[in-house]
């Protein structure tokens, strides 16, 4: 009898060490980096801790691209991956880095700003950990956050810095919550702080943060901008009308701290935008969780939801592809360029190359990655 | 019929049999259903989920350990039966005065840290004592101070569920104070009348004071209190002022506060306590592991969008009622104003927006109650020494359902209510 006591906490803890092997070497996978091929067109390849050097050997050291034209002109930046789960926003980045060529000014490109959320998945949210684009390319589905093996524990309450504005503890690590950031700060405070200072010192004059939202989300389908910005997007969202595509003007909320369409635009010279496109995968009334549907964005339960009319909801019957989504973005992007350059016709920027909507329904997202 | 709705039907049932008929503990059984449910949903044996659920609640595990550890320190001290001597000495010739003290008392912690749980390791347990040394059965004891926890989690400074419906729909976390704590204080001074009535007899004194322990203030003066001291200077502090004291976290403050109990009292073996404190937190640490692989399982099989929708799907009379069946049973406040709380939100747009976030935490605080983690049920039946955490939840019942019309009621007058306050 005391033999079957001391074995079975035996028998159990190997169990446990088993699983945990397991679960660990799946959950590994998740640093292996993705894989992104810039077009010929870039110049300098640059690493978040160039602006900050306390991000060096650590996982808030995301990679930059710079597509230099070399003649004067207007300086765009452009940010992916803020939200590692938020998937069209990271891919349009990518898209971006592997086709453009820039003909007047320059382009910076960060894919994966928030790194360290690529190496995790939320709990409790039965994220898939990848994905793949026409079995070719991979890449990873991450969390909202940065990982807490960057920045733990996270506080009941997170104060941001310097507004003291008060948000759930899990939203100190939401790299979108952490601007303008702090250069001795936790860890998300100072990859926001190093894209701040990118902002200053590379005099960037318009800058685009891709995010996208659960479909209940009312803010979808809306450019978000500083109040400097909102001639540009007035024109913008003019344009994308007229071209078919519905779209919103919405201003940056004053006393909501935090977000890059507010603290970059009040902390630096540089004219913000973000949007935001309907992801199921994120919503709160999603079905089954997986690749399929980051890739086709078709979800029963979102269907069932829109009939229903209770509430706004983003979703068309045929879903809300990765391909459709990354499209809006490329689409929104261009026309806000062509309206800056429109209303600022003594410093403007060509970018060559660069996929419409029209070219990602019709060709697919893989045929514009290398 | 649909899939989801068989898998939650199925992952019900097996939660169900494994405790009652097999005589599982509830965390293994909620760790056996979500393995079922994702069988179910043809995602085999999905160990990375199932671990990954686990460490969902990882933050509130340690909190949980350590706090248990801390309430032995104090409770070793001395410190624990002084407070409990003093509460029942100076408020026991107005009964209904020092329920409705120890109601607020309560509900301190989970005022400051959001935490209801934080509330019944903390001051629940520097009270029960005294409930208990009055007579008041343990199950009502139970019940009080889990009731009460909820009210303090939903009390303002600090209402986690609200900011999690906030950071859904880009809501700031202001104006909430108002709407928080007339709801809240209302219901935890309705709650200590009904228990004064109900529960609270004619009190003698020196009876009472002769069953609990004598007060060692006198023999060890201020520093008897220097562990509680410490911790509420770090837990207040990083929201007074944070620039000179830094969030550190509340397991870390809770450890830091143990070591504080050396000298400061009575003696004590810090390893035998903390070794009495962990076995203590083991059942409810394991309901936690179990509830987080189950949720992660609702979530990878779609169970828990099927659930999300259907709320929806009900007529608008019935919706009032579906939200408030279908929060609670949630079985967690966080789960259910992030899973329902931000669609209800935008469902309920035009009502005032403030009053219906504040509604909609005050019923999903409730979850923190109900089945199947119970989680403040079990903590308050440990702390009463009850062994069945089920009759703490039926001497709840009165309470649940006031509370549920009170949130209720709040959202159908948003609107009138916020041109009120």
């Amino acid at each position: 009898m005391k033999a079957i006591t001391q074995i079975r906490p035996i028998l159990l803890l190997i169990c446990a060490g088993v699983l945990t092997f397991i679960a660990a070497k799946e959950m590994l996978e998740m640093r292996k980096p993705d894989i992104i091929i810039p077009s010929e067109g870039l110049t300098q390849k640059r690493k978040l801790s160039d602006y900050l050097n306390n991000l060096l050997n650590t996982n808030g050291n995301s990679d930059i691209y710079i597509f230099d034209s070399g003649e004067p002109g207007a300086n765009v930046l452009v940010l992916g991956g803020t939200h590692p789960n938020e998937p069209a926003g990271f891919i349009s980045a990518v898209v971006m880095t592997e086709n453009v060529r820039v003909m007047k000014g320059k382009l910076i490109v960060i894919p994966q700003a928030c790194l360290s959320g690529f190496s995790t998945t939320d709990p409790l949210e039965g994220s898939p950990q990848e994905f793949f684009i026409n079995s070719k390319r991979r890449f990873r589905f991450g969390s909202r956050v940065s990982n807490p093996i960057d920045q733990w524990p996270d506080p009941l309450v997170y104060l941001h810095y310097p507004s003291k504005q008060k948000l759930s503890g899990f939203e100190t690590r939401n790299l979108n919550r952490a601007y303008p950031g702090k250069p001795n700060g936790t860890f998300t405070e100072r990859v926001a702080y190093a894209i701040v200072q990118l902002i200053k010192k590379e005099k960037i004059n318009i800058a685009f943060d891709l995010h996208e939202a659960a479909p209940e989300i009312p803010i979808i389908n809306a450019i978000v901008t500083h109040e400097k910005g909102k001639d540009i997007a007035a024109t913008s969202v003019f344009n994308l009308e007229f071209n078919g595509f519905q779209y919103a003007l919405e201003l940056s909320p004053t006393n909501f701290r935090g977000l890059s369409h507010r603290e970059w635009g009040d902390a630096t010279d540089v004219i913000p935008f973000l949007m935001e496109t309907s992801n199921p995968i994120q919503g709160r009334l999603r079905g089954v969780t997986n690749q399929n549907l980051i890739i086709n964005g078709i979800d029963k339960f979102y269907n069932e939801a829109v009939q229903l009319n209770r509430l706004r909801i983003t979703y068309r019957v045929e879903g809300e592809s990765l391909a459709h989504r990354v499209g809006r973005h490329l689409e929104a992007f261009i026309e806000i360029i062509n309206a800056y350059n429109e209303i600022h016709p003594d410093n403007t920027i060509i970018i060559e190359n660069l996929p419409n909507y029209g070219d990602l329904i019709n060709n697919g997202i893989e045929k514009f990655l290398n | 019929m649909e899939l989801e709705l068989i898998i939650l039907f199925i992952m019900l049932l097996i939660f169900a049999l494994s405790v009652f008929l097999f005589k599982l503990p509830s965390g293994i059984a909620l760790g056996v259903s979500a393995t079922i449910g994702a069988i179910l949903g043809g995602h085999y044996f999905p160990i990375r989920h199932l671990i990954e659920g686990s460490f969902g609640y990882l933050d509130a595990i340690l909190i949980i350990a350590t706090a248990m550890i801390f309430m032995k320190v104090v409770e070793a001290t001395g410190a624990l039966g002084t407070i409990n001597y003093w509460i029942i000495k100076h408020f026991y010739k107005v009964p209904i005065l020092l329920i409705i003290f120890m109601s607020f008392f309560i509900m301190l912690p989970g005022m400051l840290t959001g935490l209801s749980s934080a509330c019944i390791l903390t001051t629940g347990a520097l009270v029960a004592p005294a409930l208990l040394a009055m007579n008041v059965p343990r199950t009502v004891v139970g019940a009080f101070i889990a009731i009460t926890a909820v009210y303090g989690m939903i009390a303002p400074p600090i209402n986690i569920p609200i900011m999690i419906i906030g950071g859904g729909v880009d809501m700031p976390y202001i104006g909430f104070e108002k709407p928080l704590m007339l709801s809240t204080f209302t219901l935890a001074i309705i709650t200590s009348i009904y228990f004064r009535i109900g529960y609270v007899k004619k009190i003698n004194l020196q009876d009472v004071l002769s069953q609990i322990s004598e007060p060692l203030y006198n023999k060890h003066g201020i520093k008897l209190f220097f562990p509680i001291i410490i911790v509420i200077i770090l837990m207040v502090g990083p929201r007074v002022i944070p620039e000179y004291i830094p969030d550190i976290g509340a397991p870390l403050i809770f450890l830091i506060g143990a070591l504080a109990g050396f000298g400061s009292g009575e003696k004590f073996n810090f390893f035998k306590l903390s070794r009495t404190g962990i076995i203590d937190a083991l059942p409810i640490m394991i309901i936690l592991i179990g509830v987080g692989m189950f949720v992660q399982i609702m979530t990878l099989t779609g169970v828990r969008g099927f659930i999300a929708t259907s709320a929806l799907k009900l007529s608008p009379a019935l919706l009032y009622v579906g939200i408030a069946i279908l929060m609670p049973l949630f079985g967690s406040a966080y789960a259910a104003s992030s899973v329902l709380g931000v669609p209800l939100v935008y469902v309920f747009l035009g009502k005032n927006e403030i009053i219906v976030a504040s509604a909609l935490s005050l019923i999903a605080g409730i979850g923190d109650l109900m089945p199947p983690p119970m989680l403040l049920c079990v903590f308050a039946a440990q702390i009463v020494k009850e062994q069945n955490h089920f009759l703490i939840l039926r001497k709840s019942i009165p309470m649940i359902i006031l509370t549920l019309i009170i949130g209720i009621l709040m959202i159908i007058f948003a609107r009138e209510i916020n041109q009120l306050i």
